[in-house]
């Protein structure tokens, strides 16, 4: 689920990299090589331009990741979810040890150890905090501002969507990147290093068993 | 004496029906994200008053007897405080969307220079995360072609959020 107010223009790229490259005949040799060994996706992948899922999912980063069961029961709350380590230089973070906690439920099940408890999973899902609801209701005007051509208008309600829910990195991410981030009077490398840097950014998933059940 | 009681009366009746300070507006309303301009709306005292008919065109609630409604899902008005959501200036009926947001427990968001109303996730579709029942979304691909999550029922679903930026 693509986060992009840009929607197919921006994700698009990153979706069928194949065709995009086609498209482009002025891209460097190694772009294109990439885009052949990736080839287009296997899976299905969804263009999300008003980040419907992070706001009835309470997610505030990307790639975060959720776990249904064949009921349609989350069975895993939001966490960082990396399925190859493109950006382990970045994270510091193996993705071995979520991908074999996925095999693991995906051969076992609920009976799963990585399938969390309801009470565990309620706890991680909830959201008590109002100002959380009313800050995506200022980046959802935000974005409505924008795409009707008012940007400068938007930037007030993206900054106030930052402030009432400081933890959500798409908040600044796809605000930053729809201007600058000259507007918001930060850069993303000051907001990493204000956490401690990029290696805290991600919170590790919680990938030990014992004491979930 | 009398006659200035009497217009005094008259007055009253008037504001209870159609507040003087109540502003003539052009607004645009975004509920469930979708976004609807309407061609007149009311300002009043920081609440925004929609015609029925918008409210119905822009969110698909109705005003039925038993509250506001739209398929199922119904919320009663509180009787006391009925002309608080409703105003009939005939042929119109108004409808006060930001007490029944407030009713509701429905963040929103405004922009006053643009006229935009931005309605958020009620609690009731907030509450549903508690349930642990996945909140159900449509979506499309690339290609423009829709898929609902709960498509996918009856096979498990790694459900992951990704970004170009």
């Amino acid at each position: 689920m693509a986060q992009d107010t840009g929607g197919a223009k921006d994700a698009g790229p990153w979706i069928d990299p194949v065709h995009y490259v086609a498209t482009k005949p002025d891209l460097p040799k190694e772009t294109v090589e990439t885009a052949k060994r990736i080839g287009p996706l296997t899976y299905t992948v969804l263009i999300d331009e008003k980040h419907l899922v992070s706001k009835l999912y309470n997610m505030v980063n990307v790639p975060t990741g959720v776990w249904l069961n064949e009921q349609g029961r989350i069975v895993r709350p939001n966490e960082v979810a990396f399925v190859d380590d493109r950006f382990k230089n970045f994270t510091g973070m193996d993705s071995e040890p979520y991908l074999n906690a996925l095999k693991d439920w995906v051969e076992k099940g609920d009976k799963s150890a990585y399938v969390m408890s309801e009470d565990h999973l309620r706890e991680k899902m909830a959201a008590q905090d109002p100002n959380i609801a009313q800050g995506a209701a200022e980046f959802g005007l935000g974005e409505q501002l924008y795409k009707s051509g008012h940007q400068t208008e938007a930037i007030a309600h993206f900054k106030e969507a930052q402030r009432l829910n400081p933890k959500s990195w798409n908040y600044k991410r796809q605000a930053y990147a729809l201007t600058s981030e000259k507007d918001y009077g930060t850069t993303f490398r000051d907001e990493v290093q204000k956490i401690g840097g990029s290696k805290v950014y991600y919170p590790p998933p919680e990938l030990s068993t014992s004491g979930k059940k | 004496m009398k006659a200035t009681m009497s217009s005094g009366l008259l007055l009253i009746l008037l504001f209870a029906t159609m507040p003087a300070a109540a502003k003539e507006i052009h607004a645009t309303i975004v509920y469930d994200d979708a976004a609807t301009d309407l061609a007149s709306a009311r300002e009043d005292a920081g609440q925004l008053w929609i015609t029925t008919a918008d409210l119905k065109r822009a969110t698909r609630f109705e005003v039925k007897p038993q509250g506001v409604c739209r398929d199922e899902l119904c919320f009663p008005l509180p009787k006391a405080r009925q002309q608080e959501f409703i105003r009939n200036t005939p042929p119109v009926t108004w409808f006060n969307m930001t007490a029944f947001a407030e009713l509701v427990h429905q963040p929103v968001a405004h922009d006053a220079a643009l006229s935009t109303w931005y309605f958020g996730l009620r609690s009731d579709q907030r509450q549903q995360l508690s349930s642990l029942q996945a909140p159900d979304f449509t979506l499309p691909d690339l290609h423009g072609k829709l898929h609902r999550l709960s498509d996918f029922r009856g096979k498990k679903v790694l459900l992951v959020t990704w970004a170009s930026w």
